[in-house]
């Protein structure tokens, strides 16, 4: 049990302020690394990644380019997958929701690595042995430690990190993830889980609208609107400072279209453009109208 | 290394000290004496209240915590690292001639060690000084040190090593300004603060901007990587409140880097070397739109007219600088810059390049000082100073308390090699000085001549100053004394310093360092050191101190953090500290008193502690017991707000405000000048014409009187462009500090951004666009080699959009140094030493300075077996060959491959 007690202690993750400067990283191996604890065996020098940063690049044009960055340690999910594959009770999930594998009696269940959606558990080949994040609960247990917080947590200079009681509404990461939008792991599917995390990015279409190429000129106020051909959603918004638009966060997969207007000049009208990936629909010269 | 005990039964043992490294201060619990882990500093009750900054209707205050960035968390595995230097070693084939000859020098770099003893080491240390005394003289030893390879104002190289040399006599290596060499070269001759080192002031710039900025530039910047120097990642959640208050960021920058690729909402990537041209275009788009501060250039610029003249192309050259100009040379669309332009002039905008304000990568080409003059002049004509109109990039300028005073690295009260901290001052007794980016020219070829100190903080006539090596009545170095870190990794044209060392010149090499590196591998004599966290010391988060460099450099941190680096473990093997090493080859050579003064190394440390601040607010017994002590940014309780109890008032200094408000100097680090509201050049206005080159140098092809974009005497208009067309960026790691972690810490390895195991050898990562990936058939995780022809360095590619398919990208300090064949000149290296392809060529004849971003290179899938050689393995046989067996488990590429291809693809698929 926590010194500090909580019903369902949990961790959110901010995407959206996520650097990937990967002290959380290096924070959990200076933690687990080389030294047992009370809840479970060391973590190898080299190999394994209980805080790993899954981080992707996002967007197939130098104009407009960006990262995905999500911290992935174990969720500690409602219905852990890990829990059911394993014999014996070798995984647990204690009172407060922290899902742990027993170093004893998980030794040689290979199939619990396989069983965990997200790849968060990790075989040891000379233990012969699962292992994963615990929520640095062996700390959060003892009195003598003096933190009160997961040492990824502690570590995160961003605040994208937040430690707290989720089953507190008034709790600071209650706020947090009611303010924000949950993008629960999509391998996870609906499954509940003690890590939460936020604003992990979908799919964007952006562009640049300019006047005729001769004049080099942006086009600054243009109107775009993008239509999903499946859904029919539509969303509008002009052309900034920088002739450039961007719609952030559209479901993916999708085919669009992309209507672009500006008055005195010809308006312009691309179809198919999918959001199968982050996508730049290019540079748009805009024709005098007649 | 760490032995694994099981914590439950060791609790009771253990015991909480701090430290400071380059990644921030440090918590430290050790158990049974071994460190057990690092954290930062979680404040409590009793540290001060924090500050609050209120703007745009918030408020805005620090985590009642410290932050480290990686490195700070590395500091356990750099600790027990296998290239620990556990003995002092002596080289298996080095013989002690009497008279210095036939001792086996080309065998440097590749022959093996055997151990000694203390008693060995020092004796022949000891016996080669006073033998090299007597045959040539004192001028005859030279010794030079790496920068923050340890912190704390007892051990820092100003100090201790200062000490120990001055008080023997030796030749002074003048560093370079390595790292915003186009500032300290350049703006001086345009805005003056040539005492700052070319840096700008950044004092309260934090709170301005939050307040008052529409627009932050950040050119050639990347602030989460380069944290403000050495001030953790404090200012990343600045960054966040600015952004995320709706504050436009635009970076510019060749490779779309880790801050910008997360907060740009415009990214532009130029050209290598083609910054100036940019801000020339952008100068042409003010003067024809009429969107300049005119006013402000009327009373503050000096001759503008003909800097008018000179964009208009109404100058001698006859090119108006027009945004087309600028994009044939740089590819960034006209339209881009223009739009840039624009919004730069209506807008309140703020901006700069670099870690303080004024460093970056940009400046470090052969073009850089000229992109720096223009820097400091078009922030002026937009006019800087006035309330968010700054020239400040988003790290340092947090609130701080001016009132309080604690001593830096750099400041000349604060070392034990001058007063009031000691009591004999030593004072060197050579004047012959060499450089540090052409020691290897002045070795190999017996004379060198520059111009130029390496650091010109006295005013810019220094920058003037010939030398000449050997300097007359002198004799040539025929020893070198090389302490802490490695420079085969920063220094250019590395192959040349391989060189160097297996020169007969070089009769004597002692290396002094904790680890075996690159450069401690070729030394005769290695005496190992202990490292920061097995001794005492004292000393502040990032205060660099007043001496040069940037003074109030710890504002780039939420708090100011005073620490007391207890010893957390006693030091291991037969390692020892600095300081102990130092006075028993003083002892020695007869002067052992003299130098330790008697004095311990806490004594030492008590002595910064009694002529600071510290001692009206803290004694030195609760100091130590505590760890560290933070002074609230002002004493004065009416200065909190009542309603939250956070400082909302402190004596604030805006940077630059008083020259734009025409008022005397009110800043921090001034200038008697200032305080008649000039500022430091010639004319104490902007110099669009520079006065001081007019007078110093009209000479000077690589600063002309009005600063503009010059080809490069390597860029891609030069004859080696046909031969290696693509243009090399090497910026600072993100993954590193100089040199001082990559070997060591192999947590750092599992960094997919950083490197890739391949057969158990870390390669480096480089970037390339995917149109040259197609070009050169190279697939993502491919071995690579990148070349030109100074060497080749072999690394793994990353194809990203990040960067045009004229720039390759990879980071500079590699810290590994892996030739396939060890101690071979032009070998292949493994190890990702970038710096084996940039240039040792100065910017110009009378500016020393380096330029590894006038760098041409070419790019090749490699065939070869890349299982060929393990030069690696020549560091792990030198230090010990049981430690092998302790050593880390090696990946195999199959693993590896997992980590790079599958893994992320897995993940990216399913978890998203």
């Amino acid at each position: 049990m926590l010194k500090k007690p909580m019903k369902k202690p949990g961790i959110a993750i901010n995407s959206a302020r996520c650097m990937a400067c990967y002290a959380c990283f290096m924070a959990c191996k200076d933690e687990h690394c080389g030294w047992d604890s009370a809840l479970t065996k060391s973590q190898p020098e080299l190999g394994q990644y209980w805080m790993n940063i899954v981080e992707w690049e996002r967007g197939d044009n130098t104009r407009r380019v960006k990262t995905a960055t999500v911290p992935t340690p174990c969720s500690h999910c409602d219905n852990p997958a890990c829990m059911a594959a394993a014999k014996d009770g070798a995984v647990y999930k204690r009172p407060d929701g922290i899902v742990i594998i027993d170093p004893e009696k998980a030794v040689g269940q290979k199939q619990i690595v396989d069983a965990c959606p997200i790849h968060a558990v990790y075989w040891n080949e000379d233990l012969n042995l699962p292992q994963k994040c615990t929520m640095c609960a062996e700390l959060l247990d003892d009195p003598d430690y003096p933190g009160f917080e997961p040492r990824c947590v502690e570590a995160c200079p961003n605040q994208a990190l937040v430690f707290g009681d989720l089953a507190d509404p008034d709790s600071e990461i209650s706020k947090l993830i009611a303010a924000n939008k949950v993008t629960q792991l999509e391998a996870l599917g609906d499954m509940g889980s003690s890590v939460v995390h936020l604003n992990i990015p979908s799919a964007f279409l952006a562009g640049t609208v300019a006047y005729p190429k001769e004049l080099e000129e942006v086009c600054i106020g243009a109107k775009v609107k993008i239509t999903c051909a499946e859904t029919g959603e539509t969303h509008e918004m002009e052309t900034n400072w920088a002739g450039d638009y961007e719609f952030e966060d559209l479901p993916k997969e999708k085919t669009w279209t992309v209507e672009i207007s500006y008055p005195g000049f010809k308006p312009v009208r691309y179809e198919n453009e999918r959001t199968d990936h982050d996508h730049y629909v290019g540079i748009t010269y805009l024709e005098q109208a007649e | 290394m760490a032995e694994q005990v099981s914590m439950r039964s060791v609790s009771k043992d253990e015991r909480i000290t701090h430290s400071v490294c380059v990644g921030g201060p440090m918590t430290l619990h050790t158990y049974n004496g071994v460190i057990r882990r690092v954290r930062p500093i979680v404040l409590t009750d009793d540290d001060p209240a924090g500050w609050v900054i209120k703007a745009r209707g918030k408020q805005y205050t620090p985590q009642r915590k410290t932050t480290m960035s990686l490195l700070g968390y590395c500091e356990r595995d750099k600790t027990y690292a296998y290239d620990r230097l556990k003995y002092p070693m002596i080289r298996e084939d080095f013989v002690e001639t009497p008279d210095g000859k036939n001792r086996n020098t080309e065998n440097r770099g590749k022959s093996g060690y055997r151990r000694a003893s203390w008693d060995e080491a020092l004796s022949l240390v000891a016996r080669e000084i006073k033998r090299l005394h007597k045959t040539y003289g004192k001028e005859t030893i030279t010794a030079c040190t790496s920068s923050h390879h340890s912190w704390g104002l007892v051990g820092y190289k100003i100090s201790l090593f200062k000490r120990f040399f001055s008080m023997m006599g030796y030749t002074r290596i003048a560093d370079n300004p390595d790292s915003w060499e186009g500032f300290h070269w350049g703006t001086p001759h345009s805005y003056g603060y040539y005492w700052r080192l070319g840096g700008p002031e950044p004092y309260d710039m934090l709170e301005m901007a939050m307040q008052n900025a529409e627009t932050i530039i950040c050119w050639s910047t990347d602030p989460d990587t380069s944290r403000g120097g050495y001030s953790a990642q404090e200012s990343a959640l600045w960054r966040w409140w600015m952004k995320e208050m709706g504050i436009e960021f635009i970076y510019i920058d060749p490779f779309n880097n880790y801050t910008s690729v997360k907060h740009a909402d415009k990214w532009i990537g130029p050209r290598m070397g083609t910054d100036s041209a940019i801000l020339e275009a952008i100068a042409y788009v003010w003067i024809t739109e009429g969107t300049y501060d005119k006013e402000y250039i009327k009373q503050h610029g000096h001759r503008f007219k003909e800097f008018e003249d000179h964009i208009l192309g109404l100058g001698p050259d006859g090119t108006p600088k027009t945004p087309k100009w600028a994009e044939e040379l740089s590819l960034v669309p006209a339209m881009d810059i223009k739009a840039i332009a624009r919004r730069w002039a209506s807008t309140v905008t703020t901006g700069g390049s670099g870690m303080r304000g004024g460093f970056g990568g940009a400046c470090r080409h052969s073009n850089g000082t000229e992109y720096a003059r223009l820097m400091t002049l078009l922030f002026a004509m937009q006019g800087m100073g006035k309330p968010g109109r700054a020239f400040w990039s988003p790290a340092c300028g947090g609130p701080m308390n001016y009132n309080f005073w604690f001593g830096g690295y750099s400041d000349p009260l604060s070392s034990i090699a001058g007063a009031p901290i000691c009591d004999d001052v030593p004072v060197n007794s050579v004047e012959q000085v060499l450089y540090r980016p052409n020691l290897p020219d002045a070795i190999l070829d017996g004379h060198y001549e520059w111009y130029g100190e390496g650091f010109c903080g006295g005013g810019v006539d220094l920058e003037f100053t010939r030398h000449v090596y050997p300097a007359p009545g002198y004799n040539k170095v025929h020893c070198f004394w090389r302490y802490g870190g490695s420079f085969f990794g920063t220094m250019l044209d590395t192959n040349k310093w391989a060189k160097m060392y297996k020169s007969p010149e070089l009769e004597f090499v002692i290396n002094q360092d904790i680890y075996m590196t690159p450069e401690t591998r070729h030394a005769d004599v290695i005496l190992p050191a202990c490292s920061n966290l097995e001794r005492i010391d004292i000393g502040e988060v990032g205060n660099s101190g007043n001496g040069g460099y940037c003074s109030h450099s710890q504002t780039g941190n939420s708090w100011q953090v005073i620490v007391y680096q207890d010893k957390a473990i006693e030091p291991m093997w037969d390692s020892r500290s600095d300081f102990w090493i130092f006075s028993q080859v003083a002892a020695r050579l007869g002067w052992g008193e003299r130098f330790t003064e008697g004095r311990t190394e806490e004594e030492w440390a008590k002595r910064f502690w009694q002529f600071s601040d510290l001692p009206k607010h803290i004694s030195w017994e609760d100091f130590k017991k505590k760890g560290y002590y933070i002074p609230p940014v002002s004493y004065k309780e009416e200065n909190k707000d009542p309603e939250t109890g956070l400082y909302e008032n402190w004596d604030r200094y805006p940077g630059f405000q008083w020259y734009a408000e025409n008022r005397p100097c009110d800043t921090m680090n001034h200038k008697v000048f200032q305080e008649e509201g000039k500022l430091g050049t010639f004319s104490g206005k902007f110099e669009f014409v520079s006065e001081s080159l007019t007078y110093w140098a009209p000479d000077d092809e690589a600063r002309r009187p009005i600063p503009q974009y010059q080809d490069s005497w390597e860029g891609h208009k030069s004859l080696s462009a046909d031969k290696f067309p693509y243009g090399l960026i090497s910026p600072h790691p993100r993954f590193d500090y100089h040199t001082h972690y990559n070997q060591h810490a192999k947590w750092l390895w599992e960094i997919p951004k950083n490197r890739v195991i391949i057969n158990g050898n870390p390669y480096l990562v480089c970037h390339i666009n995917p149109k040259v990936a197609e070009q050169k058939g190279i697939k993502d995780g491919d071995v690579v080699r990148l070349f030109n022809d100074r060497g080749s360095v072999l690394c793994v590619a990353r194809v990203s959009y990040r960067l045009n398919p004229e720039t390759i990208h990879a980071y500079t300090s590699s810290g590994i140094y892996n030739p396939i064949n060890y101690g071979e000149y032009m070998s292949w290296d493994k190890g990702g030493s970038i710096n084996v392809l940039t240039p040792g060529r100065l910017i110009g004849d009378y500016v020393p300075a380096m330029a590894p971003y006038s760098c041409n290179i070419d790019i090749e899938k490699c065939d070869a077996d890349p299982n060929y050689g393990q030069g690696f393995e020549h560091i792990l046989d030198a230090v010990d060959k049981q430690q092998l067996e302790t050593a880390r488990p090696i990946r195999t590429s199959a693993e590896a491959d997992l980590l790079w291809g599958e893994r992320e693809q897995i993940l990216r698929k399913e978890a998203v």
